[in-house]
């Protein structure tokens, strides 16, 4: 990479970045333009569909698929049998996309059929005999810790999962010991899923020559194309391309982080039927077969001295892994960044076990295990300033995080508005006045990464940058949007950089034929690492057109400006000329060009080391939620009066999309605290639809003011820093301090039913 | 899907023929919100879908100003009880019950008619119908019969109509002075949400203004089918109407509801609704009343 300068003049006046333009796809969604994955329908398309499994746990006796063969219509069927060996999903491969013997779970895929229509597929479903021996299931993760616990696997010998979460930064018993107030508290979350509005889906084709296309419903192109390069690779297809095509996703929010049984399923059948093979979800296959952010139960204790400074905090976690493993395994270690590093505290003790049981297995969602870790540090940090009869929110300033801090795991912290977004909250929401009976405030804090957050080898993004002759620009970035607004973001970054208007620029973005390589849109990271990414690119253009404007103008290369799709010489009115013109004197003379640049920006942020530490991001977000409720102490609901969600976010590059991004953090987050639970009885989903799973209305939603901390972080594009998951993540223990501020009740299981609260008013009562 | 055809007759006699021609695989459908659901799981696999949509009087809604009875055609939506100001001033326990159902787009289409003949535990609209001791007008191959409404249910989606037999209204008695009607949906969701418990309440005082002289208290979602709490209702009945007994009726009609635990809810958290919103509404019929004078 060519050393440029990445950093921008932050005194600089501001026309494209800082403004509140609406989403450039707005219109096209609104008006049912867009095309989803719905909506693809390709020549010859086959409909695939998998047939799960009707026990938690059971052995496979006999399957029997001849009579669905035998339907007219029905071109392949498939068992385990036909998946080949190495087939595998998940990054510790112990998943293959049909299962084979033995199923460990209801969503556990079992056969799957590729038909000319979708009913002829359901129909071939129902024509496949199987013949199960039903198993002991085993449903408690903590149970299955137990020595005499059945295994998930029997290969294995333990239902734990072999995983490193264990640290302990500093001297926890000692500083307990020193301690003047410990609290210690159980808290326990459960299952919820996305519930995005677009299910879930993917067509796979394969050109003669045996190469792959698929248009899948991805966060992460790059690295599904990997997974779907080793697929055919298991397929015996070595050194064949992988072609992946995010259409237009109605939603992400982390399920789509990891590939899925359905895609490598779809994959088999259009390989063996020659055509290509759709698998779209319904939407109760969508709350079935997609995973849930993983259920904790969560052990902490914490202390402080006497002045209320932290002196240590001792977390220990079991997460049901479900029965097979996906990235929520690996939330300890985002998990791991509240726990050593919300507030500043030198001694940290946390240790996660993450264990197979018969259940759905979980994935990454909003906040990748931040929402539950804070969950129970915030509500006994409300616990602990009570037991040092402190004010809550002066206790929360004592121990704030500022600019400057390395943390025990070794987190840098740059930029940091922590205290701003607190005074934030306490100004806009009136903590002290709280007469009215039943009614009561709460706050809580946030840490998370806000400047990439190295996982792979590489956290980088690479952007292609192209102009035309008329001064538009093609940017090809390996970011992804899936609605939150990347296109926006990139589209207002190069604009402000050439000068020209959002709209002259046209973000491709989701497919590896075109795009560079990025991780993928997860980690709050995509403003941040494509941001950047396509910044660098548009200086580089940038600077070519400086200087072929110099020759043309007859002015210092670098005292050329760019505005409202001109570059000028500010000294002299006469020196000037709209962009386009001056890009086809570049291209239409002796020795014409183009001018192009490519740019790949990888954050310099560190992997974990073996100790678990390291500056996993460039920078940090912070941000602080309070809330007002009103609690009807006869019925146990909970009403949200006001919310205030308060963010230092660096830069907001756009106001509007940022607000949408807290105003959608909180009400999912919400929903997290109030409402929303996957129901599993003996590993069964109870609760597969909208009736029963209580995602908030459009009704429920709150008004919600989001005050927005600028910090102008040093390596942000503009100085931004990461938004996408925050908003989610302090909301619970958020609502939970306002209703023990209101009622006296403190709920430490989620989602705080009315139920939950009505049976602790009486518990509290004594009746 | 399973594909039918669709069939919408002009008059409820055309209607009851049709069905009459193909009657082991025929389904009346009114707003659909229900059967559409039904068609698309395959719970349902009609080859007729009958419509009674083009059937205008079935969409009459009118107070007859002579006999002071309120006649609501079972097609009226839930959208046009709610929007009515006759139902808002005079009828306000309708009017608690339809404006939650579902969404805007549901209450639009959906009917007060499929309401009652789905038949399901948790049906609002029922509630307000069995208080105020609504009569069902049936219409069948064999002519016309009445049914009060609290005897309409057998079990869940189950009906005491016979094959062909179309709801055509729903006739409200002629309401006495002083009596005042609530409904509450308890509910987890502001919008889109089943009650996980329904309680609605009427009272009647006598003309001190404080003697009960009729009560009703009826509940969706504590039985099988939607229930009227006999004994709570005895024991308001020729009482002074007070807080204390309310609240005491309120536990009368817990004891009587027949709730049960479920993914939903639990059954000891339905019982203490009851409880509570008995007595919460026993008070806004209260309050309605002595606004009204
Ligand atoms: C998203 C959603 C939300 C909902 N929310 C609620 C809610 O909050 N509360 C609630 O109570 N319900 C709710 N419902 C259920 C439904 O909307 C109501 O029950 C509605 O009133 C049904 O009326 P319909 O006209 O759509 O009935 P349809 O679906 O047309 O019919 C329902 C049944 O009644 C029969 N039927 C209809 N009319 C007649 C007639 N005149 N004579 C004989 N038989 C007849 C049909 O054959 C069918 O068996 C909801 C439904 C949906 C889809």
């Amino acid at each position: 990479m060519d050393n440029i300068e990445v950093t921008p003049n932050q005194d600089r006046e501001l026309s494209v970045v800082g403004k509140p333009i609406p989403k450039l796809d707005a219109a096209q969604k609104a008006m049912g333009r867009a095309e989803y994955i719905q909506d693809i329908k390709l020549p010859g398309m086959l409909y695939g569909k998998i047939l799960y499994s009707k026990f938690a746990n059971a052995n496979i006796v006999k399957i029997d698929t001849s009579k669905a063969k035998a339907l007219a219509g029905v071109h392949a069927v498939l068992t385990g049998e036909d998946v080949p060996k190495k087939m595998k999903m998940g990054f510790i491969k112990d998943n293959p996309p049909i299962k084979k013997g033995r199923v460990s779970s209801f969503r556990d895929e079992v056969a799957a059929v590729a038909a000319i229509s979708l009913d002829i597929a359901k129909k071939a479903l129902d024509l496949i005999e199987i013949e199960y021996e039903e198993l002991e299931g085993i449903f408690d993760p903590e149970k299955a810790m137990e020595k005499d616990s059945p295994l998930v696997h029997e290969h294995l010998k333990s239902n734990v999962l072999k995983m490193p979460w264990n640290i302990h930064y500093g001297d926890v018993e000692k500083a307990e010991k020193e301690s003047a107030f410990v609290v210690e508290d159980k808290f326990t979350t459960t299952w919820v899923t996305h519930c995005c509005m677009g299910t879930s889906g993917a067509i796979a084709l394969f050109d003669a020559a045996d190469n792959l296309t698929i248009y899948s419903n991805t966060q992460i192109p790059s690295l599904a194309q990997k997974d779907f390069l080793e697929s055919l690779k298991a397929m015996g297809l070595e050194n064949k391309r992988a072609r992946v095509i995010k259409p237009i996703i109605g939603g992400g929010f982390g399920s789509k982080l990891d590939t899925y049984a359905y895609e490598h399923i779809a994959i088999l059948l259009a390989h063996k039927c020659k055509k290509p093979v759709k698998i779209m979800f319904d939407r109760v296959e969508e709350f079935n077969a997609t995973s849930t952010r993983q259920p904790t139960v969560i052990y902490i204790k914490q202390g402080c001295d006497k002045n209320g400074r932290l002196t240590f905090r001792d977390m220990r976690m079991v997460l049901d892994n479900g029965a097979h493993t996906s990235w929520g395994a690996t939330t300890p270690s985002v998990m791991l960044m509240p726990i050593s590093s919300l507030y500043k505290v030198e001694n940290v003790k946390y240790n996660a076990k993450c264990v197979y049981t018969n259940n759905t297995y979980s994935q990454a969602m909003r906040g990748y295990g931040n929402p539950q870790a804070t969950f129970a540090i915030e509500s006994s940090m409300d616990i602990l300033a009570e037991k040092a009869g402190m004010d809550r929110i002066e206790f929360r300033k004592i121990n704030k995080n500022q600019s400057g801090d390395e943390t025990p795991q070794g987190l840098k912290i740059t930029s940091c508005g922590l205290e701003e977004c607190i005074d934030a909250v306490k100004e806009e929401l009136k903590f002290d006045n709280n007469s009215e009976k039943g009614v009561g405030t709460g706050i809580a804090s946030l840490i998370h990464v806000g400047g990439g957050a190295r996982i792979y080898g590489s956290d980088g993004c690479g952007a292609i940058l192209k102009m035309d002759d008329y001064g538009k620009v093609d940017i090809f970035t390996g970011g992804t949007d899936m609605g939150q607004g990347l296109d926006n973001i990139t589209a207002q970054i190069v604009a402000e950089e050439l000068g020209l208007l959002a709209e002259d620029i046209n973000v491709v973005h989701s497919d590896t034929d075109v795009c560079p390589w990025d991780v993928g849109a997860h980690a709050s990271r995509s403003t941040f690492v494509a941001g950047n990414a396509a910044l660098g690119a548009a200086k580089k253009v940038k600077k070519k057109i400086q200087e072929f404007a110099s020759k043309i103008l007859d002015v210092p290369a670098k005292d050329i400006k760019f505005k409202d799709r001109n570059v000028f010489f500010p000294g002299d009115p006469e020196k000037s000329m709209p962009i386009g013109k001056l890009l086809r004197k570049a291209h239409f003379s002796p020795n014409g060009t183009m001018l192009m640049a490519e740019n790949f920006y990888d954050p310099d942020n560190r992997n974990m080391g073996k100790d678990l530490k390291g500056n996993m991001s460039m920078t940090y977000s912070f941000g602080a939620h309070g809330v007002k409720v009103k609690v009807d102490e006869e019925t146990g609901k909970v009403e949200v009066l006001e919310y205030v969600a308060a963010h230092d976010v660096g830069r907001a590059i756009n106001p509007l999309l940022l607000e949408g991004q807290v105003y959608g953090g909180v009400v999912m987050g919400l929903g997290y605290a109030l409402t929303e639970e996957v129901v599993h009885q003996n590993g069964k989903n109870m609760n597969a639809n909208f009736r029963d799973y209580k995602l908030f209305t459009a009704k429920d939603a709150v008004k919600i003011k989001a005050p927005v901390i600028e910090t102008i972080d040093k390596d942000g594009p503009f100085g931004a820093k990461g938004i996408g998951e925050p908003g989610c993540v302090p909301t619970a223990p958020a609502v939970a301090n306002a209703i023990y501020d209101a009622v006296g009740v403190r709920i430490k299981d989620l989602p705080i039913t009315p139920e939950k609260v009505l049976a602790a008013l009486k518990e509290k009562k004594g009746d | 899907m399973k594909e039918f055809k669709y069939l919408s007759p002009e008059s409820v006699e055309d209607a009851i023929s049709l069905y009459g021609q193909h009657s082991e695989t025929s389904k009346f459908v009114a707003g659909g919100t229900d059967v559409i659901v039904k068609l698309k799981e395959g719970w349902m696999e009609p080859d007729f879908l009958i419509s009674l949509k083009k059937i205008k009087e079935l969409s009459d809604l009118h107070k007859n100003e002579a006999t002071k009875e309120l006649s609501i055609g079972a097609l009226v939506t839930h959208a046009t009880l709610e929007k009515s100001l006759m139902i808002q001033n005079r009828y306000p326990i309708i009017y608690d019950a339809v404006s939650n159902i579902g969404s805007l787009q549901v209450r639009n289409v959906g009917t007060i008619g499929g309401n009652l003949i789905n038949a399901v535990p948790s049906a609002d609209g029922a509630v307000p119908m069995i208080a105020l001791d609504g009569v069902a007008l049936l219409h069948g191959p064999d002519g016309e019969r009445s049914v009060e409404v609290k005897d309409l249910f057998i079990k869940p989606y189950v009906t005491v109509l016979k094959p062909g037999e179309i709801l055509k209204k729903i006739t409200i008695p002629p309401q006495e002075a002083n009596t005042g009607s609530a409904y509450i949906k308890f509910g987890r969701r502001a919008a889109m949400e089943l009650p996980l418990i329904g309680i609605g309440v009427l009272l009647t005082l006598d003309t001190d203004q404080k003697t009960c002289t009729k009560a009703r208290i009826v509940l969706g979602v504590a039985a099988p089918t939607p229930m009227r709490a006999f004994e709570a209702e005895k024991s308001l009945v020729g009482q002074k109407i007070n807080e204390e007994i309310l609240v005491k009726a309120g536990q009368i009609a817990a004891d009587e509801s027949k709730v049960r635990d479920s993914v939903r809810g639990k059954a000891w958290h339905r019982k203490e609704m009851i409880k509570v919103h008995v007595r919460r509404m026993g008070l806004k019929c209260l309050d309605i009343i002595k606004k009204q004078s």
